[in-house]
């Protein structure tokens, strides 16, 4: 054990003080609080409103009350002003005629000159829903969806009006609802929503898919270096293959946990200190876009947390053991393709069975170790698996996990040795044999 | 205590094309400097590795520290320098000692100790905080030696130890050496220059192609190949020298120095013969001697000039 925690910690400090690791620890959490925050500076840089002009051929109040409504839209941010500076002007006998000659107007000239939109509200558009927007930019889907919204509540209420509905009476009537969904299992609710829940489990196996790509791969290029570096002999001359891959394995993996657990915990900051943060840059609060941090009972995360460190476990294994056969980190991308396309399998084998976690598919698949890591957290958290499924499932997957190391030391101990080319399959089985 | 640090008995390993080594035998007893001869490819390293059990033999036993089965539970009490040098690159040399200390089970404090102590040595106090990389070649070497003894070892294996060092540093290893087996330790190692085994080795064991062609107490091995061997030196009439080295009936190998020669009796010839067979073909003689034979001769005669000059090409592939 004590040389296992050598090589653990041999593993971890090497890595740790390596520049690349501090930067792409840090570079991430920079780039969320720029995403977070940039898009709200920007939006708030923009700061002339939008001159709109509301061509107003309709009978009755429609025109007004959709101009009144897109000048009372506020610009997000702390201090917004109006969103738009609004003109209504009405069509009189030729509509089209009016409308061409505003057109014409928009998109001319600097910032602040000519028109950046025109309006159209007619009778025949508030029946069908279809309005008209001549504008300089409608490129962005956000700007759009905003301006459809003004619109939409302002002829809503036109609408109810004409036909005869009491706008305030109508529109609590209409207000739209949230399902509250409450998991439940056996009968007692769990205090946990199903979104979450699902949410979570959905996010574990992602990061087990990114962990493995990323630190599965830098196992086996470490295994790689060290044949090539020649040190792998000496160290097979001090301990087991098997000490060397568990330490090497674990070692990694620590880096790789640090290093997720900063990101997350970046994202959960975000969250939390969304206010401090929104200050710092001088914007409001909710106009920041953040994560929901799922609320999810310890029992889950721990069973969460089991399964992607015995599936990181047994991929990372697999790994070192295809990094022992080759010589050269560019073999490796081949011989690896392999683990990869097993990691991707049961990527996608998850996102197809959730619609039936239970059947009877989704339930072998949470027996197979390969696959176990990505089935049996998403199938627990749509469904409560009983202790007795996930015991065996956990079961399974641990003892995967003892076979492919030793599977993994064996082909080591003969491949670490050997230098120059690839191993052949049938070589390996050899080795494998001889064990 | 046990008599006999390794013992091999009828230890063959076999690759896919060749056999690397064929029915060896081989005792080496507590204590002292034991020198494993032989030329490229003729299975110094594969034995070496078979003994540190990283190789599995296909046939026979190997036995250490006088009866346990060869095994890597034994790795604390052993060194080891591979034949094939290597250390993390990236690694600082301090670090780098304490990590290869404890893989051999020292405690880190005593492993910083004793790093310190070995680097002070060696003269490489210095270096201590330098990356392995920013090292010469040779401070590498001696680096890879004290990691291999660093935890005190009854047992040293050493695979080529002192191939591409300086004079200077040649010596410095050697010193150790010596002082090891001084305080009771058995050396283990392989080389393939003579006159380092010659100057160091209590006993030899000489091997080519996988077989052992000559084992046993330096003096003894020497002893053995006895009184056939004259030490020559000319001052006159070299070429007359020449045509009686040449005959066959007489001579039956010459190591030409040029100045001097070195020269093995055929099986029926004396000295006296010699003698005056060189007198009366008119050849100066300022040195006329019955020597015990050099081991780089006798390795030369049992091994055949040929095979000492074979490509390497088992120990690429072992």
């Amino acid at each position: 054990m004590h040389k296992v925690w050598a090589v653990i910690r041999r593993e971890f400090v090497e890595r740790v003080r390596t520049r690349t690791f501090l930067l792409s620890t840090l570079l991430f959490p920079a780039l969320m609080i720029g995403l977070t925050v940039l898009p709200v500076l920007l939006d708030r840089r923009a700061k002339a409103p939008k001159r709109v002009v509301v061509l107003d051929g309709a009978t009755g109040e429609a025109g007004t009350r959709v101009a009144d409504g897109l000048a009372a839209a506020k610009r997000t941010g702390s201090n917004g002003g109006a969103r738009y500076s609004v003109t209504r002007l009405v069509a009189g006998t030729d509509l089209e005629a009016r409308r061409d000659s505003l057109v014409r107007h928009v998109g001319v000239g600097s910032e602040g000159e000519g028109l950046d939109g025109v309006l159209v509200i007619t009778d025949d558009a508030i029946t069908t829903g279809k309005i008209p927007y001549y504008g300089a930019n409608v490129g962005s889907p956000q700007d759009m969806r905003r301006l459809e919204t003004e619109v939409q509540t302002a002829l809503r209420l036109e609408r109810l009006r004409r036909a005869g509905i009491d706008p305030f009476v109508a529109m609590p009537a209409l207000r739209p609802i949230d399902l509250q969904a409450q998991k439940v299992s056996g009968g007692a609710t769990t205090g946990e929503s199903g979104d979450a829940s699902f949410i979570l489990a959905y996010a574990m196996s992602f990061l087990l898919y990114m962990a493995l790509l990323l630190y599965g791969n830098q196992v086996m290029t470490s295994v790689v270096e060290e044949k090539s570096s020649r040190i792998s002999e000496v160290l097979m001359g001090s301990m087991r293959p098997f000490q060397l891959l568990l330490g090497k394995v674990i070692g990694v993996g620590a880096v790789g946990l640090v290093q997720l657990a900063v990101w997350a915990g970046t994202a959960m900051a975000l969250t939390r200190f969304r206010t401090q943060l929104a200050g710092l840059f001088g914007v409001a609060p909710d106009s920041l876009r953040t994560m929901p941090i799922p609320e999810v009972s310890p029992g889950l995360l721990a069973v969460f947390l089991l399964f992607f460190v015995l599936g990181f476990l047994f991929y990372a294994s697999l790994y070192a053991a295809v990094g022992s056969t080759c010589s050269t980190v560019q073999e490796t991308q081949q011989a690896s393709v392999p683990v990869t396309m097993t990691i991707a399998v049961g990527l996608i084998l998850m996102f197809s069975l959730f619609g039936e976690p239970n059947s009877s598919l989704a339930r072998l698949l949470s027996l197979l170790p390969p696959f176990a890591p990505f089935m049996t957290p998403v199938r627990h958290a749509l469904v409560k698996l009983s202790p007795m499924e996930l015991g065996l499932s956990a079961l399974a997957l641990a003892a995967g996990v003892v076979a492919v190391a030793w599977v993994a030391g064996q082909i080591y101990r003969t491949g670490i040795l050997m230098h120059g080319r690839r191993a052949s399959l049938r070589e390996v089985w050899r080795w494998l044999r001889a064990g | 205590m046990y008599e006999t640090a390794i013992t091999l008995e009828r230890v063959t390993k076999r690759y896919a094309g060749h056999t690397a080594v064929r029915s060896l035998d081989l005792t080496i007893p507590r204590g002292g400097i034991f020198g494993l001869l032989g030329p490229n490819g003729a299975g110094k390293s594969t034995t070496i590795r078979m003994i540190m059990n990283m190789l599995v033999a296909d046939e026979g036993r190997i036995t250490l520290f006088g009866g346990e089965p060869a095994s890597r539970d034994l790795s604390a009490r052993i060194g080891y320098l591979p034949e094939e040098r290597g250390l993390y690159k990236k690694m600082q040399v301090l670090e780098q000692l304490i990590f290869l200390g404890e893989t051999k089970g020292l405690p880190r404090r005593r492993a910083r100790e004793l790093s310190g102590q070995w680097l002070a040595r060696l003269g490489l106090s210095d270096w201590a905080a330098r990356r392995v990389e920013d090292l010469s070649k040779g401070m590498q070497q001696k680096v890879q030696f004290i990691g291999a003894l660093l935890h005190e070892p009854e047992l040293v294996v050493l695979d080529e130890p002192f191939s591409g060092l300086d004079p200077v540093n040649s010596q410095v290893m050697k010193d150790v050496v010596v002082e090891m087996a001084r305080q009771g330790r058995t050396v283990l190692f392989s080389t393939h220059i003579m006159e380092q085994a010659e100057k160091m080795c209590d006993r030899v064991a000489i091997i080519a192609r996988g077989e052992k062609l000559v084992d046993g107490r330096l003096a003894d091995v020497k002893r053995a190949d006895g009184d056939r061997h004259v030490a020559l030196a000319f001052h006159r009439n070299r070429e007359a020298a020449a045509r009686v080295l040449g005959d066959r009936s007489l001579v039956a190998r010459t190591d030409d120095y040029g100045a001097s020669a070195e020269v093995t009796l055929a099986p029926q010839a004396s000295g006296d013969a010699l003698l005056e067979a060189l007198l009366g073909a008119g050849v100066g003689i300022s040195r006329f001697e019955l020597v015990e034979p050099s081991l780089q001769s006798i390795f030369i005669a049992k091994v055949g000039a040929d095979a000492a000059t074979a490509p390497a090409l088992e120990e690429s592939r072992a």
